[in-house]
């Protein structure tokens, strides 16, 4: 026989994790149908089970307990700390971290745009192109604006994945292997096969746009932006969020995907690769390319873990989420030009 | 630190950055009349310098992008009003046939992900 209980829920302050617990709940046995309120803060359980709502709760809890979630038959009211209690001081506290956090996610855009425009970057690369020359453009690439695409993904990713508590490092683990990986095979696919993939403009500037899209939502919801009113993101944003977090495929998928984002190195490395003329060729030098970007875009992942994890973590996000609202915006509106849609708005 | 304080530092911030996308000074060299034919100069390394060239309307125009050891955006080459979208050779010269412009007529260019640009004003 079906029996409906409602309980309280704690922990619960965005869209992803309406989807994350039902997921969860529903993978239980004995639950026939889970149901989140994020308004309300409840969830809504369908059993067949015989349990009492005491003991369904208590088992319940500690399936999303890891996820840092509560379940409970009477609403929990958070106990407050000493810090907190003192309600002005609080509001002060908060006012200055997003303060602090909007000065060095400026600094970061400013020292970044600099960097750009000083010229430091942009040196010829003579001669035939080589591994050893692909790795270091790989490297001169990490820094360059390219960095705005594929390292603001990256660090939005990162940052949203940690703030999520999901099993980060294997995540970014994942997604490094499977950046390198399919670097490598696609590389030397353009090696024997030429022009078939990865060349057409519209495509990889249609996919940039969408990254700076998901970057200017990653940032806005890191900034606090969307969870402070609790307005939920696209539920289809957050299935696809759901299943970078759950999914051992989706990071590699990712990392793949990075080798169409538009930007000048990776393109000008796969034209090297398509005129190498053989797998190998093509292999080694789309690797190493990858292999000299490697350092830098994992800084990011798992710089953004460690920082996730520390006690800076609130100026972290928010930092984290200046910056990617600053290179997403960038990335947005360069990749508008691109495509011819708006007037070229800047040239650093 | 009070408040008024970040505000200010905010605000040159901001300043900054905007200065480091505003810049871009223009120049008319890089502009050759052979044989009746106009053939702009234009380097793409890091950007594309002159990011705005002065030219002559009204007669036969072609532009010719130099690349040397480039592998950065500006070897992506898209020029929108001609539907001219290409990887440049790392090193080389591409010419690429513009037409006839009027005068008055602007022609703009970029890189593919279009964040380097120049501009021919056709006068």
């Amino acid at each position: 026989m079906l029996k409906t209980y409602t309980f309280h829920v704690s922990g619960t302050y965005c869209a992803s994790c309406k989807i994350l617990i039902e997921d969860i709940l529903n993978e239980q046995e004995f639950v026939k149908n889970a149901r989140v309120n994020l308004k309300k803060e409840t969830v809504e359980i369908e059993t067949d089970g015989e349990k009492n709502p005491e003991e369904l709760a208590e088992l319940l809890t500690s399936k999303v307990k890891p996820n840092g979630y509560t379940l409970s038959v009477e609403k929990i009211i958070p106990a407050r700390s000493a810090t907190q209690r003192d309600a002005g001081g609080e509001e002060n506290k908060k006012d200055d971290v997003a303060w602090k956090a909007i000065l060095i996610g400026l600094v970061f855009l400013a020292l970044f745009f600099m960097l750009q425009k000083s010229g430091i970057l942009s040196f010829g690369i003579g001669g035939k192109t080589t591994s050893a020359t692909s790795f270091i453009v790989g490297l001169i690439a990490s820094v360059s604006s390219c960095l705005a695409i594929v390292g603001g993904l990256v660090l939005s990713l990162s940052a949203k994945i940690s703030q999520d508590n999901v099993s980060d490092t294997k995540t970014f683990l994942l997604f490094h292997v499977g950046r390198l990986v399919s670097f490598a095979v696609l590389g030397g696919v353009l090696g024997i096969i030429g022009n078939a993939i990865g060349i057409n403009f519209t495509f990889t500037a249609i996919l940039g746009l969408l990254a700076s899209i998901v970057m200017l939502m990653l940032g806005l919801n890191l900034v606090g932006v969307f969870a402070k009113n609790k307005i939920a993101l696209p539920s289809e944003l957050f299935n696809f969020f759901r299943k970078i977090e759950h999914k051992t495929f989706t990071p590699l998928i990712i990392g793949f995907g990075t080798f169409f984002l538009p930007c000048g190195f990776t393109q000008s490395m796969q034209i090297v690769a398509l005129s190498s003329g053989s797998f190998t060729s093509g292999m080694s030098i789309m690797f190493a390319f990858a292999l000299g970007t490697l350092p830098m875009l994992a800084l990011l992942s798992f710089g953004s873990s460690s920082f996730a994890h520390g006690k800076h973590a609130p100026l972290f996000f928010k930092s984290a989420g200046v910056v990617v609202i600053g290179l997403g915006l960038f990335a947005l509106l360069a990749g508008l030009a691109g495509l011819g849609i708006i007037n070229p708005l800047f040239s650093i | 630190m009070n408040k008024t304080v970040y505000i200010i530092i905010a605000l040159a911030l901001i300043v900054v950055i905007g200065i480091i996308f505003a810049g871009g000074a223009g120049a008319t060299q890089g502009v050759e009349i052979k044989y009746g034919v106009q053939y702009i100069k234009i380097d793409a390394l890091g950007g594309y310098s002159p990011q705005v060239t002065e030219a002559k309307g009204g007669m036969p125009t072609k532009l010719v992008v130099a690349t040397n050891g480039t592998y950065d955006c500006s070897a992506s080459l898209v020029i929108p009003s001609i539907s001219f979208r290409k990887i440049l050779p790392q090193t080389g010269e591409t010419e690429i046939d513009l037409g006839i412009f009027k005068t008055g007529e602007t022609l703009k260019g970029l890189c593919g992900m279009g964040m380097y640009s120049f501009q021919i004003n056709f006068n």
